[in-house]
């Protein structure tokens, strides 16, 4: 006697009662479509979003910072305003020895516009000097051979190691590694072929536009004297690298006779703050996200529990009719909520599939990230399920209470 | 059929209203009876009460050798669906619904199959020459048709009585005869147990007996 959820009989019912009054069905159908797909949109979208914008920092070590030297600013010691002064591998070491949360420490220097040839094919490239620690700062990504190591440095062997895009413009897709490579006259050994992820730039190229020797190497042959170039470190985690800076200007400044309030003497870039920004960006975007998708799911919701509501008043004397004839209150309940559940679950499934569309749309158009995640969907229509079924609840308890005598005398 | 033993039933409210007084009254097996009063006069009321549509305050109410009394929602649901065939004065189907679909609701609440529902409201109403006018909705039909949709409605749970409310209140003159004559015929040729409220001393001429009541009580 009791219809069941899973009875079919009930579900043509449904679809009769639905498709009773189209419009207003569509209506409320579009309300909950519009709610999901904006939800997936959104939290399908946030992760491409992410990944767009933290592709720049990927194959980075993100809690480090650059220091470069400059011009003094202020005159001090002898040394006037405007003077020049460089980082030297004293200052490394000075550096290395003297702050102990520094985990790594790099110097690099680059010489662009060096002619580089195997004796056949030429080409111009970047030339970067670089210290044992510059891959646990840059984390380059090795196809080939090895990167540039300690015992290199230390006996400043003609070493070097290419960048992806050289090696296949001088060697195409044959192996350089253990080639002699002419770069600006001197020959050096290939030993590694070295690409990157990140979209930033050190130096003024990508590891794959360059080739990488060691910092001894390039001091001896491009005659820098001890100068190190810009200095990249690595600081513990947890501690900030601009928190370091007064340290680092006193150890460097005392060395270079620089004043100690010339603060621009120095240029200092904390690349793990600007990591955080993005972050706290990206967190404020997420949030912005989440309120609109959430305010769109409680409208569609209303709009679900308004929609049955409507349906219980105008259908007093159907429902009336209905219990007169036989039906339980809890056929009158089951069948109201069915409604509001069907109602939700097409629409829901819709906004899915649309949402599914545009992201993969986003997809092609902006680059990967853009897609709804299996679960993230479920969890959508699940909650929107829920409350679609709480919704129309308390209509559907109203339509239990309607007496048959009464709804059948209120013609 | 149905047996009343001092029914009492008062409306409740500010000034209660003490609608029926009493009653007794026997309807057999196969009784085509008319029940007549003034307005007011409490027939409606008791036609609930013997359609199990309301309830009563005390006294003792048999139907087909059941007794009717504090009924939980889903029983007297059930009961209503299996024994009791109603007709009312204003036709009561459901406007977005076909004759046969209308017709066939009552089944649909008994579990059975669409195909088969459809197939006996079908053979229902072609009993009461409506095989044409199976898939019109109400609004397409006459009073007189929809009053004859309404009856085949209230047959096809094969109920042991049928309870009609004024059936020809909405109707002319002719038609009223025409759905009078329906009932009669169900009287005679099936022994269908019949109990009509009407005003229309025409209708109440044509039943087997005229249960009169005045100010609540049986006269
Ligand atoms: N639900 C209700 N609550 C309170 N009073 C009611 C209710 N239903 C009916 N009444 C009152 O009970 C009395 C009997 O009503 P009932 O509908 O049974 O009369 P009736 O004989 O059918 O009249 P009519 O011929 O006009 O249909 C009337 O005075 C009516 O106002
Ligand atoms: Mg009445």
């Amino acid at each position: 006697m009791k219809t069941s959820i899973f009875d079919l009989e009930n579900w043509r019912e449904i679809g009769a009662t639905l498709s009773r009054n189209k419009t207003r069905t569509f209506l409320t159908a579009f309300g909950i479509f519009w709610g999901t797909a904006m939800l997936a949109m959104l939290l399908g979208g946030e992760k491409g979003l992410e990944h767009k914008l933290m592709s720049n920092f990927e194959g980075f070590a993100t809690n480090c910072a650059i220091i470069g030297s400059g011009r003094r600013t202020i005159s001090y010691e002898g040394f006037n305003k405007g003077s020049y002064w460089s980082i030297t591998t004293d200052d490394v070491e000075a550096l290395r020895n003297g702050i102990p949360e520094i985990d790594a420490i790099a110097a690099l220097y680059s010489v662009g516009g060096i002619s580089v040839t195997d004796g056949s094919t030429a080409t111009a490239s970047m030339v970067q000097g670089v210290s044992p620690d510059f891959p646990k700062i840059f984390l380059p990504v090795i196809y080939d051979g090895r990167f540039i190591n300690a015992s290199d440095e230390n006996a400043s062997h003609k070493v070097c190691v290419i960048g992806k895009q050289v090696s296949e413009k001088i060697y195409g897709t044959e192996s350089p590694v253990g080639q002699y490579l002419s770069v600006g006259g001197i020959y050096y050994r290939i030993v590694g072929v070295a690409g990157q992820t990140a979209e930033v730039q050190v130096g003024g190229a990508k590891i794959d536009e360059e080739v990488i020797i060691p910092m001894s190497a390039m001091r001896r042959n491009f005659n820098l004297g001890n100068s190190a170039g810009d200095v990249c470190i690595l600081v513990r985690q947890g501690i900030s690298p601009s928190s370091l800076q007064p340290r680092i200007e006193r150890i460097l400044g005392r060395a270079h006779h620089i004043h100690p309030d010339d603060h621009n003497a120095m240029f200092f870039f904390d690349i793990a703050e600007q990591f955080e920004m993005v972050e706290h960006l990206f967190a404020g975007v997420t949030l912005l996200a989440m309120f609109v998708g959430i305010s769109s799911l409680i409208a569609g919701i209303i709009g679900v529990g308004n929609i049955m509501w409507v349906i219980v008043k105008e259908r007093t004397n159907e429902i009336g009719i209905r219990r007169a004839i036989g039906a339980r209150p809890s056929d009158i309940v089951m069948q109201i909520l069915s409604e509001g559940v069907a109602l939700t679950v097409v629409a829901g499934l819709s906004g899915i599939v649309f949402s599914t569309i545009v992201l993969a749309a986003a997809a092609k158009m902006i680059g990967p990230g853009f897609d709804l995640q299996l679960s993230t969907a479920l969890g959508i229509m699940v909650t929107f399920v829920i409350l679609g079924t709480l919704a129309g609840l308390i209509p559907s308890l109203k339509a239990m209470k309607i007496k048959p005598i009464e709804a059948i005398n209120d013609k | 059929m149905i047996t009343l033993k001092d029914i009492n039933k008062t409306y409740p409210g500010a000034a209660p209203l003490h609608v029926l007084k009493d009653i007794s009254l026997n309807i057999g097996r196969g009784e085509l009876v008319s029940i007549m009063g003034a307005s007011g006069s409490g027939k409606s009321t008791l036609l609930n009460i013997l359609g199990i549509l309301d309830g009563y305050d005390s006294g003792e109410y048999w139907l087909d050798g059941k007794l009717i009394k504090n009924l939980s929602e889903n029983r007297a649901a059930d009961l209503r669906n299996r024994m009791i065939g109603f007709v009312f004065q204003s036709f009561n189907l459901i406007s977005y619904k076909d004759a046969a679909d209308n017709v066939a609701l009552p089944l649909f609440y008994q579990g059975v199959g669409r195909r088969k529902r459809r197939a006996l409201a079908m053979e229902q109403l072609e009993k009461l020459g409506l095989a044409d006018r199976a898939h019109h909705l109400p609004g397409e039909l006459s009073g007189g048709q929809k009053q004859r949709v309404a009856i085949a409605r209230s047959l096809i749970t094969r109920p042991s009585i049928i309870l009609a409310d004024e059936p020809t209140g909405a109707l002319d003159s002719r038609t009223s005869k025409e759905v009078m004559q329906i009932f009669r015929d169900l009287n005679s040729q099936q022994g269908m147990t019949i109990a009509i409220v009407t005003h229309d001393p025409g209708v109440g001429e044509q039943t087997n007996r005229i249960i009169r009541i005045s100010d609540g009580r049986i006269v």
